[in-house]
């Protein structure tokens, strides 16, 4: 088993798993549907090409949080001008700020992640983190570790300062004990965009850093 | 992958005391990043300033092509998009689609061309395409006709569309414009203000209305790229002209939110274009540590910050650019500044370059 890891990190990325129109809500981290897309674009895959968009899915997910991120609700007006009375209407459409995220993927495929890895640096298509207005920050590649997940998800240093307790989110197996997400990309087809449900399991790891110290003169120059 | 072009732009801009972008409770809009707040501009909003300006930058005359064989040029694209299709049927198709939106052709000596000169324009028939090579038999006479009235070729190239009723008109948009973010951190203030009333009776010393506007000041790193592979897809012949006219717009627009009160309409201190062929590059990490409040300023420490972040990134992740200007500041590996107009005419020269280029190799 190898793991691809990704840095996602950017002043602002949303990913959504339950809300369309309107509201447009964001998860707490990144969504396996939404890192599923961001490699697509990165390999050139088109939206209705729905067998290489589940090798990308059979892999293992797992999300580590290095900085939590705060949410914001943006205000976005928008207009319909298809009839004749132009019709403006408001979305409320969130955000997670100042979030930094390590994510992996798992499989026993080296070949396939290497091709991802080369993707990655090299896109098709401009990578965004949930929303197109998101583009990230820095190089999103952190290499192919030879081990399972986890194992992987603990072995790369932390990328956000002062961090210590990590929340880790990550793909189980339907015997083992679990919450539920329905984030599993089953087609991204624009005419008919189907997703199902995968076991999560969340646990909290201590990597043990110092904290940084608070300078109180710092904002002073 | 081999053939990625894509197009990014920096930008450095100071705005003085104003409003750009508020929300619902009025206040500017705002974003944590590196710990503190941060001025933020959305990226929708600038985007419809750009798109505003779009109206001067593309006068109608200048796109397209005036021909009577519009059969033959949307039965090209038709095989584009589905190869197979024969090319009688292509023809065929192109024909049925033109009398659906209302345009009559006939036969000329066995080429079935239209009556008289038509104009339109490259996105126009790309559209007419698309209807065409899904749909074998019913046309819709609507989605025919608008695809040659409207002219959003451009905007809808860069910006992408989306129409939940039909999926099948959907573009993805060729730019990405992100959020725009101070690079130092902001506090919001509070103008607080009175309006009188001219003819309030002498004896009444109140005011008319009271109120209050809230605002900053900012200097914001704006970023914004462009698939350029992706945008000659879609307008072919006329992308060296939409990518100057959004190389224009962007640098030189501004929302026009409180405009009236606070007249912040400002030019950028520095802008810095690059040419790559592997992946577009943010620099918002140039300024993940907020530039500290000194005696100097904010605009100078910015473009230091950018300079040296793209010179890490170049030397640490990825290569130089292809091609590199910058406006204002000497910026990554270019040797001399030029003017805005300069900048515009060589972006124009290189992409007009790499898409013939593209067209030759494909």
């Amino acid at each position: 088993m190898s793991t691809l890891l990704i840095h996602l990190a950017a002043p602002i990325q949303s990913w959504g798993i339950d809300s369309k129109f309107d509201t447009r809500r964001t998860a707490r981290e990144p969504s396996k549907s939404g890192v599923v897309g961001l490699l697509s674009a990165a390999m050139g895959i088109k939206r209705n090409e729905d067998e290489k968009i589940a090798t990308l899915a059979s892999l293992r997910f797992g999300v580590r949080v290095d900085k939590e991120g705060t949410l914001m609700r943006d205000f976005h007006t928008a207009r319909d001008t298809r009839k004749k009375q132009v019709v403006s209407y408001v979305t409320n459409r969130y955000y997670l700020m100042d979030a930094v995220f390590v994510v992996g993927l798992e499989g026993s495929d080296k070949k396939l992640l290497e091709q991802m890895e080369k993707a990655l640096n090299a896109p098709a298509f401009p990578l965004y983190l949930g929303r197109r207005s998101c583009p990230p920050v820095g190089k999103l590649s952190l290499g192919i570790y030879d081990c399972p997940l986890e194992e992987a998800l603990k072995a790369v240093p932390i990328q956000a300062e002062g961090q210590h307790d990590i929340r880790m989110v990550v793909d189980t197996d339907t015997d083992e004990i679990g919450s539920i997400v329905k984030d599993m990309p089953v087609s991204f087809n624009p005419e008919n965009r189907q997703y199902t449900f995968r076991q999560i399991r969340e646990e909290i790891i201590n990597f043990n850093c110092r904290p940084t110290e608070h300078d109180p003169m710092e904002e002073l120059g | 992958m081999k053939n990625n072009v894509y197009l990014d732009f920096h930008v450095i801009q100071t705005v003085p005391p104003s409003c750009v972008n508020r929300d619902d409770t009025g206040s500017p809009k705002t974003a944590i990043y590196g710990g503190v707040t941060r001025a933020r501009v959305s990226s929708q909003a600038w985007k419809r300033a750009i798109r505003l300006m779009f109206k001067d930058e593309f006068p109608n005359e200048n796109l397209g092509v005036r021909t009577k064989k519009i059969v033959d040029l949307i039965a090209q694209r038709i095989r584009k998009i589905n190869s197979d299709i024969v090319e009688k049927d292509a023809v065929g198709l192109a024909q049925k689609v033109l009398e659906a939106a209302g345009i009559k052709t006939k036969d000329n000596k066995g080429k079935i061309e239209t009556g008289a000169l038509f104009f339109i324009s490259e996105s126009q028939m790309t559209e007419l395409a698309r209807l065409a090579a899904f749909e074998t038999e019913n046309f819709d006479k609507k989605k025919c006709s608008e695809a040659v009235k409207e002219n959003p070729a451009i905007d809808i190239a860069l910006f992408g569309r989306m129409v939940a009723d039909d999926p099948s008109l959907n573009y993805d948009a060729a730019a990405q414009v992100a959020h725009a973010i101070s690079t130092h951190a902001v506090h919001n203030e509070y103008d607080y203000f009175t309006a009188v009333d001219d003819c309030a009776p002498e004896d009444n010393a109140g005011a008319g209305h009271l109120g209050t506007v809230e605002y900053n000041s900012s200097t914001l790193y704006r970023y914004a790229t462009v698939n350029i592979t992706e945008l000659a897809k879609n307008l072919g012949s006329d992308t060296a002209i939409a990518v100057k006219g959004f190389a224009d717009a962007f640098i030189r627009s501004m929302p026009t939110g409180k405009q009236n009160t606070f007249a912040n309409r400002t030019l950028p201190d520095a802008v810095y274009v690059t040419i790559r062929k592997d992946q577009p590059i943010n620099m918002a990490g140039a300024f993940e540590k907020p530039v500290p409040t000194t005696k100097e300023g904010f605009v100078d420490k910015s473009i230091e910050k950018l300079n040296d972040y793209a010179k890490k990134m170049y030397a640490d992740f990825f290569s130089e650019p292809e091609i590199e200007w910058a406006i204002g500041s000497k910026i990554g590996k270019v040797e001399e500044t030029v003017s805005l107009n300069t900048l515009l005419e060589g972006l124009e020269k290189e992409i007009r370059d790499v898409v013939a280029t593209a067209e030759v190799e494909a």
